[in-house]
């Protein structure tokens, strides 16, 4: 056939020289694949085991959270919101009730504001948890989630007693926060960042300072500072690539602006700067940074009331806002356009996952396949984002 | 004809001396990692339970199955329109004037006769909205989990049935 020999004719080069060309494979990786975390596909082109081209397709678990969201009214909008990133929802709640109270310009007590804080936090250690794990199951270290999913799991258990619920809280309402802290769980919280920060260091020195772990990730899926910016990454992702950019310190929203921390930025410890290892270090880093937040919170938080005053009917004056916060995985934007009505007119999110799937025929070609599972574990995506 | 570039993976030449070291720091942070997971040798505190013999006790707030006690339940149909997935089904008739009045436990006059209160579980997601706007407080989420069943249809539950109403004594708090 005409098409046959059209492929034997085409060239393959490898850095600067030419390896010898076989035929072209392609191989779906997923939708069920445990690495793909979720129900990604990645349709790769290989040639023998190196990746010539990798294909995302997007879709499986797209549940019209943009159309529901403008059928419903702006309190019942939490639970889908909670079901967009399932491991960070304390996270996007915050997002979507900051959205709502800067339209109606509600007053949110300083209590209320000093939970969110701490839950987002806590949040944001739980979700970067589940990446430590799985991103050591991807590599084939196994240990370090079972470690880290009984950690994770203590965090979790208060959240459950805060909210009722282990996953989907509906917890951060709008104008406050649902159940008031008691002393008891402040205390837990305490207690708990005590142990975790002795514990983390441990994890870190088991899988981090590993010598197989950094050869497998150090100087593997590079994403330069230029194609990050490129591509609007945001998050772990780009501070990884060694821009300091932090929504919590560069746009302070919320109480942010009171607390002291740092921003961690990739440095090519073990490799480039951008590398697989550099995005691992930034979110362990990161779950350091987020446990000195939560204990000044601690320090700081005050009593009175938890919710504010918010009418029983919420109608959002005619306008348009766009509101973005610092989620575990990035930036999610909510683009919110209402008419007055008790129902968004639109709804629209950024969802940050989305981006950073979009980055992945980028890396992809010139990497063995084990690096393409490395890098797609590296750049964290939940797939209930990426579809909505 | 088609010519594929692809970027090459950076890897400094590697010489015995270098070869050598990347075998001792293997070995060594390997033991480094050994010698974390060693002492779960001589056991540690069991952190799972073993699910069917012993239950899990959910907190007090938990959000679980839902339960409304229909004694109390005065028909205001918030609980179905604060519900986002529309799960909810009542329908009420007006009480007639002669007959006797009726309260509910916190005193509020029920006016409507409740003809039928069906929750469907299988599309309930379990938000806690519904029990959080209740007037009566009759709705209320049980920290009963455990209730797959076998059929969609057994997923509906109505809360007027007698085998449903029996649940009151076994699940619900206080």
């Amino acid at each position: 056939m005409s098409a046959h020999s059209n492929e034997q004719e085409d060239k393959i080069i490898l850095g600067d020289q030419e390896v010898l060309k076989s035929d072209l494979l392609t191989l779906n990786m997923g939708p069920q694949h445990p690495a793909t975390h979720g129900v990604l596909r990645v349709e790769i082109k290989t040639d023998s085991e190196i990746v010539v081209d990798a294909i995302p397709h997007l879709g499986y678990l797209h549940r019209c959270f943009e159309k529901h969201a403008e059928n419903l009214d702006y309190r019942g909008i939490i639970p889908f919101v909670d079901r967009m990133d399932y491991l960070g929802a304390m996270s996007m709640e915050l997002g979507y009730a900051l959205t709502i109270e800067k339209m109606l310009g509600t007053e949110v007590p300083k209590r209320a504001e000093y939970i969110r804080v701490l839950v987002a936090e806590l949040q944001r250690i739980a979700s970067h948890l589940v990446f430590f794990g799985t991103y050591g199951i991807d590599l084939g270290a196994f240990t370090v989630f079972l470690y880290c999913f009984e950690d994770r799991e203590e965090i979790l258990r208060l959240f459950e007693e805060l909210s009722g619920a282990r996953m989907l809280y509906n917890y951060i309402w709008i104008g406050g926060v649902w159940n008031d802290i008691t002393d008891d769980q402040l205390n837990r919280i305490k207690k708990f960042c005590d142990r975790f920060e002795g514990e983390l260091k441990k994890y870190h020195s088991l899988v981090g300072e590993n010598k197989i772990f950094i050869g497998r990730t150090a100087n593997v899926g590079v994403i330069s500072e230029q194609m990050a910016y490129d591509y609007g990454a945001t998050g772990p992702v780009l501070r990884g690539s060694g821009v300091k950019w932090d929504l919590r310190k560069n746009r302070t929203y919320g109480i942010y602006d009171k607390f002291d921390f740092d921003v961690p930025v990739g440095t090519g410890e073990k490799g480039v700067v951008g590398d697989c290892w550099d995005r691992y270090h930034v979110r362990v880093l990161e779950m350091f940074e987020s446990l000195k937040i939560v204990r000044q919170a601690l320090d700081g938080i005050e009593e009175g009331p938890v919710m504010g005053k918010v009418p029983k009917i919420i109608k959002v004056p005619a306008g348009e806002i766009y509101m973005r916060t610092e989620c575990p995985r990035g930036e999610l934007g909510y683009h919110l356009i209402s008419d007055g009505g008790k129902t968004p007119y639109r709804l629209k999110v950024k969802s940050s996952c989305f981006t950073h799937v979009s980055m992945l025929p980028a890396i992809a070609p010139g990497l063995m396949i084990a690096d393409l599972v490395a890098s797609i574990g590296s750049i964290d995506i939940v797939l209930g984002e990426v579809d909505r | 004809m088609d010519t594929i570039h692809l970027k090459k993976n950076i890897e400094a030449d590697l010489t015995i001396s270098q070869w050598f070291r990347n075998v001792y720091e293997a070995v060594k942070t390997t033991m480094i990692g050994m010698g974390i997971t060693f002492k779960y040798v001589w056991g540690r505190d069991v952190v799972t339970i073993e699910y069917p013999e012993v239950r899990e006790e959910l907190p007090a707030n938990s959000r679980s199955r839902l339960y409304n006690d229909a004694e109390n339940c005065i028909a205001c149909l918030q609980c179905a329109v604060s519900c986002p997935v529309d799960c909810i089904y009542i329908a009420a008739i007006k009480r007639p004037t002669d007959a006797p009045k009726m309260k509910t436990k916190d005193g509020t006059p029920i006016r409507l006769d409740l003809k039928q209160y069906t929750i469907d579980t299988a599309l309930c997601c379990y938000c806690g909205l519904c029990t959080t706007v209740c007037p009566t407080e009759c709705l209320t989420h049980t920290t009963d989990y455990e209730f797959a069943s076998y059929t969609l249809a057994s997923m509906k539950y109505d809360y007027l049935a007698p085998d449903i109403r029996a649940w009151r004594t076994r699940i619900v708090k206080s």
